[in-house]
């Protein structure tokens, strides 16, 4: 793999780090299977696209993206602690609805961003390398995101939010309202992804409404990856394995299907990533096998 | 002050079915007195305690706690009045958190939950001097998961929770009846002690009538939704176990006349 094509694959996997973060704050800490994502994604690209080519700031258009993305994931909580629409059922509704609302808001399945201005251009423009710019500005972009959501879940707000998915009735009993705990967790992790299909589109000027399909899959198995490979019941370790999770799915990817020897093709990435989680959740059952085997012996 | 005002609690009403947990109940708590309840299975004396938590809503009547009408308040609401510990261990406690963490939920019980951390190190001091009070150790202990405790070493930190914020009613649904026979001794010696050192109104459900009589100052007895039997002061003093259970025979001989129809 070239220098170009491994940077380029961080980028990927960093980008794809909020798209973790939002699928540990709904599967991890609410216990809430949220299939949402498949469509908030592609909703955060299209809402971005949209608004830049209409002339408006890009890091507005970034915000409206993060907005759009949250607005998908209050609707799945609507569906679902309102209306009592089993979860997995509720997240399912919002993501075909979202496909339709998404050629809608583009006016066409897809649009390009060449030459229009985003986030990224200011930088390109005072000389530095535009891979490296994508990079850094992405980086920093992650990290504070992954801040935040390490200060929110030891905030009073966070642990009634983590205690949300595990006990609610103790939730309840403390006085915290579990019907406001989802609505927010699902709109803060929807915001997430949605923020991450916006950079996803103004990083590769383009736009596509079908880019969102198995967006749950990959950021499920960059969480089961990353808590796999580090685990701990700190936040601050749960959300950096998270985040290391996300980029080591994308470098495994890359690496099965550039190096060749698997003869592997790119329409085998289902097929890898489907592998890479099988194995992933099976690892942790296998570490404890071995080791009661070793202590029988 | 508790006070409940013909509390009927009726479960699948109009179905075969129905079942009406809580007739035409009127209960009144005041201040600072420790209730104890006890009563047969299906009772009611848990969905007695569910009227006033708001777990089971009620289908007539009025709740009153300190004053205010919670009838239709939801239980998250009510929980700024009343603390509570329940039957199961695991139900009290949020396994997956730290010792100090639960701790922190049960501290901003009832109150606005913010953007503040919740393990301050001045709130962290308040914990290791309250859980200290258990005499367990567990202050060395407070950033461990509170699954790795034995059930009666959560019942015992639960009620160490319920004094954490500054409501002053505490609910016990029969917590001691889960553990083993010492446990549930020391978790009961707990109870009486908290009960005193922050003078706590409770409620508590239990099945057995030597706690009933020997814990609290006043016992009523429930028997199919109803109070049958209410005592306190020098007459409560008096009783004992076998009076008490002489009582409670009395009161469901009809139904054990019943049943020596359908077993003859």
């Amino acid at each position: 793999m070239s220098l170009f094509a491994f940077l380029g694959t961080i980028e990927i996997g960093l980008i794809y780090g909020l798209v973790a973060l939002g699928v540990y704050l709904t599967f991890r800490i609410l216990d809430f299977p949220d299939l949402t994502v498949d469509g908030s994604f592609p909703m955060g690209g299209a809402i971005a696209a949209t608004a830049i080519i209409a002339g408006i700031n890009p890091w507005l258009a970034t915000l409206l993206a993060i907005l759009g993305g949250s607005m998908c994931g209050l609707i799945t909580a609507f569906l679902a602690v309102r209306c009592g629409i089993l979860h997995l059922l509720a997240s399912i509704l919002t993501m075909i609805a979202a496909f339709s609302i998404n050629i809608r808001i583009m006016g066409r399945p897809n649009v390009a961003l060449l030459g229009e201005p985003t986030i990224f251009t200011p930088f390109e423009q005072s000389g530095f390398d535009q891979l490296h710019v994508h990079l850094a500005i992405v980086f920093l972009l992650v990290l504070f995101s992954s801040l935040f959501i390490i200060r929110l879940l030891t905030s009073d707000f966070g642990l009634g939010l983590r205690a949300t998915g595990v006990n609610d009735r103790m939730v309840a009993a403390q006085g915290g309202n579990i019907g406001f705990f989802t609505y927010f967790g699902l709109a803060l992790s929807n915001g997430f992804v949605g923020f991450a299909g916006a950079l996803f589109a103004q990083s590769n000027s383009f736009a596509d409404v079908t880019s969102g399909v198995g967006t749950i899959v990959v950021g499920l198995a960059a969480v089961i990856l990353g808590q796999t490979l580090m685990s701990g019941t700190r936040i601050w370790v749960a959300v950096l394995a998270v985040i290391v999770g996300s980029i080591l799915y994308r470098l495994a990817v890359a690496f099965a299907l550039s190096s060749g020897m698997f003869g592997m093709q790119a329409s085998d990435l289902n097929l890898i990533t489907a592998a890479l989680v099988a194995i992933a959740l099976i690892a942790p059952k296998m570490k404890g096998k071995i080791r009661i085997k070793a202590v029988k012996v | 002050m508790i006070n409940l005002q013909n509390i009927h609690i009726t479960f699948n009403a109009g179905t075969i079915l129905e079942n009406r947990a809580i007739r035409d109940v009127t209960l009144t708590v005041p201040e600072g007195q420790f209730l104890t309840i006890i009563g047969s299975n299906g009772a009611g004396k848990s969905t007695l305690l569910g009227a006033v938590s708001g777990e089971a809503p009620v289908s007539g009547g009025k709740v009153g706690i300190d004053g205010v009408d919670v009838t239709k308040w939801p239980v998250h609401k009510r929980a700024r009045f009343a603390a509570r510990v329940f039957q199961n261990p695991l139900a009290g406690t949020c396994a997956t958190l730290s010792i100090e963490e639960n701790m922190a939920l049960a501290y901003k019980r009832g109150k606005k939950r913010g953007w503040s951390l919740a393990l301050s190190g001045s709130r962290k001091e308040i914990f290791r001097e309250r859980i200290a009070i258990l005499g367990l150790g567990l202050e060395d202990r407070l950033s461990d998961s509170i699954g790795l405790l034995s059930g009666g070493q959560r019942q015992a930190v639960s009620l160490i929770m319920a004094t954490l914020s500054d409501s002053h009613l505490l609910l016990l649904d029969e917590h001691t009846a889960a553990l083993d026979p010492r446990m549930a001794a020391f978790v009961l010696e707990l109870t009486n002690k908290v009960v005193k050192e922050f003078s706590l109104t409770v409620m508590m459900v239990t099945h057995s009538m030597k706690d009933a009589l020997a814990s609290g100052d006043r016992t009523i007895m429930l028997h199919q939704g109803e109070i049958v039997l209410d005592v306190d002061g020098e007459e409560r003093d008096k009783l004992d176990v076998p009076h008490l259970l002489e009582m409670f025979n009395r009161v469901r001989k009809e139904e054990l006349a019943d049943d020596s129809l359908l077993l003859g």
